[in-house]
């Protein structure tokens, strides 16, 4: 018999193909059958299906069977981990849906909305599917995506300085922060909307597979420093912009941001010393 | 009563049915009959153990339908990989549901007391006629049938202390917006169940 997971997965739609984690989207409570039996007429709201994000970890056969499942079973572990801590901490990060650690999938709220690198104009992630249909629209002016969101380049910026201030102070380390790991989206909540609350749009930090705890000084600089060059790499010409994200982290991290700034200007001089040399 | 067929899952446990009853009369009867029909033996034992074969859960700490189908998804995954921690996948709900991994509290906390007045009734197994469940449902449970409108009966102080919320960031934050704080809380307890196999 088909495990659970991979049932789930072979209906789900491809999302991306990376080296260690396929990502799918999903429905995972289907639409429910609700059809009235009963004489008295229950009504119920008519619910949405739930669209989650599956990432699954597939087995890398030049491993070790046991040590794989227990490697896969860690890493699917630690994300969520890492996503809970975050939810507690007041970060921005997707809810949690499922968890089947057994065969390392993770189902995670989908976020209807774009990553930052795409609303910045940084282009599609080099890794990302592209099926004949966006193929066709690849020429085609992309739509102002900053308008979509009711935003300018500088409050993006804003967001994820205070994503990663509030994430550092919680002592997390991402490990991978990069614009792709960022998504805009309306903000919409799920108990009750107010049609003021529909207005804004929000920030929300992805992908923590990379990530762990720390508090040291030296960790947060190197994560913030991945984000530098990241910036760079991808949005030419942003320092201005990089240096908005770095005064919101300042100023959001208190007195925390001494430290860490120091220690930021060190591992910028370690990287371009490495890069002299190599 | 709502019911979800689950493709995924094998063919004994793939729908899940979801009622919710409120002004509830014979909970503490009904208490009773769940603790009788455990120990009751032979034919008789049987027939109760399927009259009652439903998770009954405190309505008072389900604080949406995402999260009560969260901690029944967890539960059937845990049934089909044979790694229930609970002697069925309806008891394995209620301990799907509590934070910690104290199997006797889960079902103190989340299953129904004498004093409950609202109760989620969820039947988890093969796909079958949806009047026959909804009728066992009505048999078991003196009380309204209602939609699934959780949050309103949801007793938000006694979620928060169980799920040890009050000290977190996100919550302190909030401070007097008791909508937001709501939505947020949500989302803690439904993504907590949700990750509860790999916690610690
Ligand atoms: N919760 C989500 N909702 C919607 N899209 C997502 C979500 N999480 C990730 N994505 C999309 O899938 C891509 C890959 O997911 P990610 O977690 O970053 O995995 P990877 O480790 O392969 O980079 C992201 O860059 C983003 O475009
Ligand atoms: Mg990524």
């Amino acid at each position: 018999m088909p495990s659970t997971s991979l049932t789930l997965l072979a209906s789900a739609t491809l999302v991306k193909q990376g080296a260690e984690a396929k990502v799918y989207k999903s429905t995972l409570h289907p639409a429910p059958n609700l059809a009235s039996l009963a004489p008295d007429k229950v009504q119920t709201d008519a619910s949405q299906p739930v669209y989650v994000l599956l990432k699954h970890r597939f087995q890398k056969n030049y491993r070790h069977p046991t040590l794989n499942a227990s490697l896969t079973r860690s890493r699917v572990a630690g994300e969520a981990r890492a996503l809970m801590k975050c939810l507690r901490a007041g970060v921005n990060v997707p809810g949690i849906r499922m968890v089947d650690a057994a065969e390392g999938t993770l189902g995670i709220e989908w976020i209807e909305g774009e990553s930052v690198r795409v609303v910045l104009g940084g282009g599609e992630d080099g890794e990302e599917i592209q099926d004949d249909e966006q193929g066709a629209d690849a020429d085609i002016e992309p739509p102002d995506l900053l308008a979509v969101f009711n935003v300018n380049q500088n409050d993006v910026m804003v967001m994820i300085g205070t994503e990663i201030a509030k994430m550092h102070l919680a002592d997390i380390i991402h490990g991978d922060l990069t614009t792709s790991n960022m998504m805009l989206r309306r903000k919409r909540s799920l108990l009750s909307t107010t049609s003021a609350e529909n207005k804004e749009t929000e920030l929300l930090l992805i992908d923590f597979g990379l990530s762990y705890i720390s508090a040291l000084v030296e960790d947060k600089a190197v994560d913030l420093y991945v984000l530098e060059r990241a910036f760079a790499s991808t949005h030419p010409d942003s320092e201005p912009l990089f240096a908005l994200v770095m005064q919101t982290y300042a100023e959001k991290s208190g007195k925390d941001w001494k430290a860490v700034g120091r220690k930021l200007d060190e591992v910028r001089l370690r990287g371009r010393k490495r890069s002299m040399v190599g | 009563m709502e019911s979800y067929l689950y493709d995924e899952f094998p063919d004994n446990v793939c729908t899940v049915h979801i009622a919710l009853f409120v002004d509830v009369a014979n909970a503490a009867p009904l208490r009773a009959r769940l603790v009788r029909a455990s120990t009751l033996e032979g034919v008789e034992g049987d027939a109760e153990r399927e009259a009652v074969n439903f998770a009954f859960i405190d309505a008072k700490l389900v604080t949406s339908r995402l999260h009560v189908q969260t901690a029944l998804y967890q539960s059937i995954i845990a049934f089909t990989q044979s790694a229930l921690k609970t002697k069925t996948v309806h008891s394995e709900v209620l301990w799907s549901l509590n934070p910690t991994n104290n199997i006797t509290e889960a079902l103190r906390r989340f299953g129904i007391s004498d004093s409950s007045t609202a109760i989620v009734v969820a039947r988890v197994g093969p796909q079958s006629d949806r009047s026959v469940i909804e009728e066992q449902m009505r048999e078991v449970i003196q009380g309204r049938l209602v939609p699934l409108d959780l949050h309103n009966l949801t007793d938000w102080s006694a979620i928060k202390k169980y799920y040890k919320l009050n000290t977190d960031p996100v919550i302190v934050a909030q401070g007097q917006n008791l909508n937001r704080q709501r939505t947020t809380i949500d989302e803690l307890v439904t993504s907590f169940v949700a990750m509860k196999s790999v916690m610690s």
